[in-house]
């Protein structure tokens, strides 16, 4: 339940609004600069949060993801690159308005739907997760290794790329996670005599080093971006805009809510989605590629709505669907605290907080949005080695930051190393630091449930919740497999139809 | 080669490591019947299972006429269209371990300045004034932000 007294008592002694509004203009600042996804702008922020207030840092996370869905828009309508991948659907429309000389209508456009959206989303959220909170006095041992399996399962064979190399990267991530002690008896695992390894390898180390670190040296000795001369205004859209714009923004908040539900969905799909069938619904289809303001509402709302829905998930399971989502949970566990069941029963003033600082992160970004457009247009036209050189600074030095080790310096580059070898081999990064993060959980709770029934393994068959979500997991497997196998086959048919012509 | 057989065999490589490092877990009177060693041996077995998949699913594909060689996504999560090459991208991972070397000796605020200056030049910049000058600005900044602002130490060297 929504608890106004905790959030005023939050509000008058912390810094929960303060750590909104400037996660808000370092996600503006952070979309709006080309190859810096939002994953990437919140794991640049991680380390800092280390000695936040746990609520603080949690706000000031998902305020980053709130400014970076809108401020990937500003290069997308601005210079036709995309600052995310979210806003890539908005190039086709946003740049043709450019091109028109309507670029400040085009901006105010994206603010205003993604302000809907984000309000869509932020409702959804809040309707939708405290009901699932029921389920945290259900859980026991076996239920965790059920829901650890179910995770793992559904992201490794949702994320984009096949099953096998989901799978498998949730094999390595599980294997990142078993280093340190173990779980039960507290027996070193792979520490090699290196005492920075004998608490474990924090999962935020391996998400900076493969989100942040990895997306440098992909992006290594890339051309410059052209750049931006002439100065533009965002102008908000008028009565009479807004009201032809309704449709396509309800058709993005619904996209939005469905595909932040779904594991390995997120914002892309989202807005390409609603893009095409905002321009099925529409009274003017024609205008779509050509500069329509629809075209430029309904991804940006969408993308906008994801932000918040794809949180539904990772407060109410643990499970997050996509690799902001999964940076998110980074910042949850530097502070101890585990999203899923319990969170709200141990820890409902972080869920109130979220959902605050949330709102005033939206409303935020609408006077942001205008006033930043400046200096991110400023911080796109600058040279890309100095942005990169300073990128990589702020890396390292924030590594630094969490112990004070240059061990762990270390590991993050060589964390980057494994994150470019994913990247160009196809593997996807999801299924990894899900299996880092949730490790531990998996082990322990198998370990546990062991322990109390004498090693008799029927007691995850006593546990009906335990049971569901083992099934849910095979089925998810399964499906999988059978789309895999499927699409060999249509594949292998299409290439003999070829040879056949030919 | 395609990428689905350097993974593969990556994977492999990695998980052969992994395996013997299972071996020398020791064992304790205090472990419960699955044991330290009972997850990562699961683990071990089923990554060399996965990536003997990818391997040979990998060698197929450069049999199949080379067409379809490479597999699905080779293109990297964030989408990005352009890709650097290994060695480029091991040169920017080679400066950040020239960077934790020169620490203990030079100290941050340098240190910094001279990363900065170093990735600019790596990365292309033009042989101006600007390189000496965003790099002293860039260690005074961070050195500002971290030390002074934050009020987290960053290491100090023999120098500074």
């Amino acid at each position: 339940m929504i608890d106004l007294s905790t959030i005023w008592t939050l509000s008058t002694t912390t810094w929960m609004i303060p750590a909104a509004l400037i996660g808000l203009v370092w996600g503006i600042l952070g979309g709006a600069l080309p190859g810096i996804s939002a994953s990437i702008t919140m794991a640049l922020l991680l380390p800092f949060t280390y000695t936040m207030e746990p609520v603080v840092a949690i706000v000031m996370l998902a305020s980053v993801y709130i400014g970076a869905e809108y401020g990937g828009s500003i290069p997308a309508i601005l210079i036709r690159t995309p600052g995310t991948n979210s806003a890539a659907a908005t190039v086709i429309d946003g740049y043709e308005m450019k091109r028109q000389g309507k670029a400040g209508e085009a901006l105010g456009i994206s603010l205003w739907s993604g302000f809907l959206g984000s309000l869509f989303g932020l409702l959804m959220l809040v309707t939708m997760t405290e009901p699932l909170s029921w389920l945290a006095l259900s859980f026991k041992p076996t239920s965790y290794f059920g829901l650890g399996v179910l995770g793992l399962s559904v992201i490794a064979s949702m994320s984009s790329g096949s099953l096998v190399k989901g799978l498998a990267a949730a094999v390595v991530g599980l294997m990142i996670a078993t280093v340190g002690a173990d779980p039960i008896a507290g027996i070193n695992r792979f520490t090699f005599g290196v005492p920075e390894l004998l608490g474990g390898i924090e999962p935020v180390l391996v998400m900076v080093g493969v989100f942040a670190l990895s997306e440098l040296m992909v992006q290594s000795g890339a051309p410059e971006l052209s750049t931006l001369k002439e100065k533009i205004r965002v102008r908000l859209p008028s009565w009479e805009t807004m009201k032809s714009l309704k449709r396509s923004q309800a058709i993005g908040s619904i996209m939005g809510l469905f595909e932040g539900l779904t594991p390995g969905g997120g914002g892309s799909i989202a807005a390409f989605l609603s893009y095409n069938e905002a321009r099925r619904w529409s009274k003017r289809p024609e205008l779509f590629g050509k500069g329509s303001p629809e075209g430029v509402a309904a991804p940006e709302t969408a993308n906008n709505t994801v932000a918040s829905t794809t949180l539904i998930p990772l407060l109410s399971f643990g499970i997050p669907s996509s690799n902001s989502t999964a940076v998110l949970l980074g910042g949850f566990l530097i502070h101890g605290l585990l999203p899923g069941p319990r969170l709200f029963e141990h820890n409902a003033d972080v869920i109130n907080g979220l959902y605050f600082g949330s709102l005033v992160a939206i409303v935020g970004q609408l006077v942001f949005g205008i006033l930043l457009l400046p200096a991110c247009v400023w911080l796109v036209n600058r040279p890309r080695p100095f942005l990169s050189a300073y990128i990589m600074a702020l890396i390292l030095s924030g590594v630094y930051t969490l112990d004070h080790s240059l061990f762990q310096v270390g590991f993050v580059l060589a964390m980057g190393l494994l994150g470019y070898l994913m990247r160009r081999c196809g593997f996807p990064f999801l299924p990894l630091i899900l299996g880092v993060v949730l490790g531990h959980m998996v082990e322990s709770s198998y370990r546990r449930s062991l322990v109390l029934s004498g090693g008799d393994h029927t007691i995850f068959l006593q546990d009906p919740i335990a049971v569901g979500l083992l099934l849910a997991s095979l089925c998810f497997i399964a499906f999988s497999l059978w789309r895999d196998l499927r699409d060999a086959r249509k594949s292998r048919a299409a290439g003999q139809l070829e040879e056949t012509h030919s | 080669m395609n990428n689905d057989v350097v993974g593969g065999v990556v994977l492999l490589v990695f998980d052969a490591a992994y395996f013997w490092s299972t071996q020398q877990i020791p064992v304790s009177m205090l472990d419960d019947a699955f044991g330290a060693r009972g997850l990562p041996h699961v683990l071990a077995v089923l990554l060399a299972v996965l990536a003997l998949i990818i391997t040979f699913r990998g060698i197929r594909a450069l049999r199949n006429a080379g067409a379809a060689a490479g597999g699905e996504g080779s293109v990297g999560e964030d989408g990005a269209d352009h890709e650097a090459p290994l060695g480029r991208a091991l040169g920017l991972l080679l400066i950040g371990v020239g960077y934790i070397l020169v620490l203990p000796v030079v100290g941050y605020p340098l240190g910094i300045a001279l990363l900065i200056a170093t990735i600019a030049l790596y990365e292309g910049a033009a042989r101006n004034w600007r390189i000496p000058a965003a790099a002293i600005f860039g260690g005074v900044l961070f050195w500002l932000m971290f030390n002074v602002l934050l009020g987290v130490g960053q290491p100090s060297g023999w120098l500074f």
